[in-house]
């Protein structure tokens, strides 16, 4: 798949088809893998693909102008096909390259499988079902199901819905649903109170740091209600008040246009589950609306769009 | 000192066209409802944020209460309906984190349902006098303060 990738990426750069290619290259830390946006034939061989390519690259085409060929997997896909809904990108300014995606490695989950920091592993190879660590004069074997992000027990399109060239034979979607939504269903069981005083205590964490919206390819507002101080809704210091309140206003401004690709809780630095907020909108937007999001190109988003027949049963 | 009874204090997000006119009518008619209610008019159900409803719960109001033209009603044709899509998740993402689903109500009032605002107003009082004081945004008070 990565030659194949490396082929068509100088291809597209050759022929002038594309300004840059955004792609998958390795991180400065072992076995993390980071964007690479590129206009250089040269650059084309630090290109990868590898069970490590966790970032959502659907964040750039609303940022870099020029024609695209961008590298996406199932979930990245369905975050470009909404921002087309959106109007935020044109589809003729992008080659899309599909990645069929098996499923991303939760370096966290390895980590607590291996017993021992990633960073003393050698080598990590994927065979078959299972994944290969090469330690320090020792081999570990770990199942590849254990090891994946959570979100991707319940993907249900695991192959690009939206690519001019798909790199690889398609994915069928593994779907366990219950195994990806357990720690919301677990969640939704507390009582009312209980479940504050856990968001109290996360948001009481966290630092401002906008790591989740600055990631996010749904959070496309080019001023975000944070950064307005006329009026001024949230204030700039971190009080876990405030920063839930971002959270709860951002994940309602995202709802609809979330594809679950778990960007905002994996660049969390200080480990706010997010993606339980996330997911359950998504959840809830589906149960209520019938809507995915990005699996149709020509549906409309689903906020700027209303039914005769919406629910309402809880309107008196 | 003696002690005061608490009583709920709640907001009213009411659009100009149905609901403000319909509590006006209330008033008019001179039927009572609960004077627990701040009325804030605003253009149509469509004009509420989100964020209206959470910045009042975090300026510690008990309850909010939105109302607006029935469905098919909306003097924009359709603000309302925009606003009902708005409603039913904020409503679910609220109750999911834990907030109590009687502090926030929404409902359609029309210019005249006189009585039915006063009905309306007088049950969502009483919904928020049953879940209490919001102190959701209270810091803990720590021994000693």
């Amino acid at each position: 798949m990565e030659n194949r990738l490396k082929e068509e990426a100088r291809k597209l750069l050759k022929e002038g088809k594309v300004d840059y290619i955004v792609g998958y290259g390795n991180g400065t830390v072992k076995f993390r893998t980071s964007p690479l946006i590129t206009n250089k034939e040269e650059d084309i061989e630090s290109l990868v693909i590898n069970p490590f390519i966790a970032n959502n690259l659907s964040r750039y085409p609303t940022e870099i102008k020029g024609k695209l060929g961008i590298v996406v997997k199932g979930c990245d896909s369905r975050s470009l096909v909404s921002l087309m809904q959106d109007n935020k990108v044109n589809r003729d300014d992008m080659v899309i390259l599909g990645v069929p995606c098996e499923g991303v490695v939760d370096i966290k989950k390895l980590g607590e499988q291996i017993g021992a920091d990633i960073d003393q592993a050698k080598e990590i190879d994927k065979e078959g079902d299972n994944l290969i660590v090469q330690m320090d004069g020792s081999k570990k074997t770990v199942p590849f199901r254990d090891v994946i992000f959570d979100k991707c027990f319940g993907c249900e399109y695991p192959t690009p819905l939206e690519y001019d060239i798909l790199l690889g034979s398609e994915v069928s979607p593994r779907i366990e649903i219950e195994k990806s939504l357990k720690k919301i269903k677990e969640f939704e069981d507390t009582d009312a109170p209980e479940r504050w005083r856990y968001w109290k205590e996360q948001f009481s964490k966290c630092i401002r740091c906008y790591a989740c919206r600055n990631v996010c390819p749904a959070c496309f507002c080019e001023r975000c209600f944070v950064d307005v101080n006329i009026p001024q809704w949230i204030t700039t210091y971190g009080s876990w008040q405030d920063n839930l309140v971002f959270q709860l206003i951002r994940t309602l401004h995202v709802a609809g246009r979330c594809s679950d690709c778990g960007e905002c809780e994996r660049s969390c630095p200080v480990g706010i589950p997010l993606r339980s907020l996330q997911r359950k909108m998504v959840e809830e937007v589906k149960g209520l609306f019938n809507h995915e999001t990005g699996v149709d190109k020509d549906a409309f988003p689903v906020f700027t769009h209303y039914e005769a027949t919406d629910p309402e049963e809880f309107i008196k | 000192m003696e002690e005061t009874k608490w009583e709920p204090k709640v907001v009213g997000f009411l659009c100009h066209w149905c609901s403000y006119a319909g509590a006006d009518l209330t008033g008019s008619a001179r039927m009572e409802y609960p004077h627990n209610i701040r009325i804030i008019r605003v253009p149509c159900s469509g004009r509420i944020d989100p964020m209206f409803i959470l910045r009042a719960l975090q300026n510690g109001l008990d309850g909010v209460l939105v109302s607006g033209c029935h469905p098919g009603d909306c003097h924009y044709q359709s603000g309302n309906f925009h606003a009902r899509r708005k409603f039913a998740v904020t409503r679910k993402l609220l109750e999911y984190v834990g907030i109590e689903p009687e502090r926030v109500q929404f409902s359609w009032v029309a210019a005249s349902e006189g009585p039915k605002m006063a009905q309306v107003v007088k049950e969502f009082v009483e919904g928020v006098r049953k879940v209490g004081p919001n102190r959701l945004f209270k810091d803990e008070i720590r021994d000693g303060e």
